[in-house]
């Protein structure tokens, strides 16, 4: 099997079909394809890099012990039982269980690439700078606050004596005006 | 390796939200889903988590100049920064500079914004001639301050040198004046 080219139910399936031998090679692939998403679950989640490193490795490593057990019944649904492994662990995290520490211990020398940390996407920070002053000044305001602390629409109108619908508006097109101005700067692949 | 396109791509909007916890439980269950299982719609939410993440680290640094809240200051300095600040009345002038321990810099210009449509903040040399303006800057209808951080990297890079910044009220009849404030910088070298 090409395991780039394979689906990620394709690899499931021969993670479960090698039972506890282990399938090095379609393991390392479905953690290195899945760690990146797993990451964001957890930034979106936990709000910390660490904590989100942490449970990319937690996750993944119960997910592939999971399949190598035959415990997965739908590997098409994979992502729907990543998902609920990923709640579970956050929850963890969140109540610091030391889990992490009993899982590593038990898994983490088994999984071919588990433990490295899943690639984000690189900043140029200097362009970033030019790009938000390129924009409005509700657009810049209404980022900053924004994304300072992760507060949502209804709060920053609040703040700004906007309405949450006129800061959703704001929002948007400024996210799309700094991409663009991103873009521009660095076409994407 | 080049990612599979989604069939159904999540929308921008609807990525945004999740993000910002403000999608309904039932539509972040399903927009988690599919976030796990589609490399190009994570790919995309990855971008904007590190555009996000861009954003609030210059932010922190003092390097986007915006007009925000007394509660953003707050929450800035419970984080640990150092917030250098600049309080001044309408026709009020003060000594200003910027210390290497500095995070951030902030004026915060009172004035009187009791009705005000659209609010311009117009900055001067020290004869008075416009050098630049920020138009339509968002303010509270309750407010009686405006709180602007400038970007620490060019008040570094100022020489000594007197700057006044007007705030003005765009009216069908042209620009109201609501306060002149004049700042004499002193770069910390030659203090």
């Amino acid at each position: 099997m090409d395991l780039p080219g394979a689906g990620d139910a394709d690899l499931a399936r021969r993670i479960a079909a090698a039972g506890p031998a282990g399938a090095p090679e379609a393991e390392a692939e479905l953690y290195r394809r899945m760690a990146p998403r797993v990451r964001l679950y957890g930034l979106r989640h936990l709000r910390d890099e660490q904590a989100a490193a942490d449970l990319v490795q937690q996750a993944l490593l119960v997910t592939i012990q999971q399949l190598r057990d035959g415990k997965v019944r739908e590997p098409e649904r994979l992502a729907s039982f990543v998902l609920g492994v990923c709640r579970m662990v956050a929850g963890d995290i969140r109540r610091g269980r030391g889990r992490r520490e009993r899982l590593l211990r038990r898994f983490a020398t088994d999984v071919p690439g588990a433990g490295t940390t899943a690639d984000e996407p690189r900043l140029d920070h200097d362009r970033l700078a030019a790009c938000l002053e390129s924009l409005g000044e509700r657009e810049r305001s209404v980022l900053l606050l924004t994304f300072h602390a992760e507060r949502s629409a209804g709060e920053v109108a609040a703040d700004l004596g906007l309405t949450a619908a006129n800061v959703r508006v704001i929002r948007h097109r400024a996210i799309a005006r700094l991409r663009d101005c991103m873009d521009a700067a660095e076409p994407r692949p | 390796m080049s990612v599979a396109a989604c069939r159904a791509p999540v929308d921008l909007q609807v990525l945004l939200d999740y993000w910002l916890a403000d999608l309904p439980p039932g539509d972040e269950e399903r927009v988690e889903e599919h976030l796990l299982g589609c490399p190009a719609c994570s790919g995309r939410m990855a971008d904007l988590a590190a555009l996000a993440a861009g954003i609030r680290r210059l932010g922190s640094q003092g390097l986007v100049r915006a007009v925000v809240t007394a509660d953003f200051l707050r929450r800035l300095v419970d984080e640990g920064a150092r917030v250098r600040e600049y309080r001044l009345a309408p026709g009020g002038s003060v000594q200003c500079t910027v210390e290497p321990q500095d995070d951030l810099v902030v004026t915060r210009l009172a004035a009187d914004l009791a009705g005000i449509g659209r609010l311009d903040l117009v900055s001067c040399d020290a004869e008075g001639r416009e050098q630049g303006r920020l138009e339509d800057i968002p303010v509270a209808a309750a407010a009686r301050e405006v709180v602007l951080v400038e970007r620490i990297d060019r008040i570094r890079a100022l020489p000594e040198s007197v700057q006044r910044v007007r705030l003005v009220a765009r009216e069908a009849e042209g620009d109201r004046l609501l306060g002149e404030y004049t700042f004499h910088h002193t770069p910390p070298r030659s203090r």
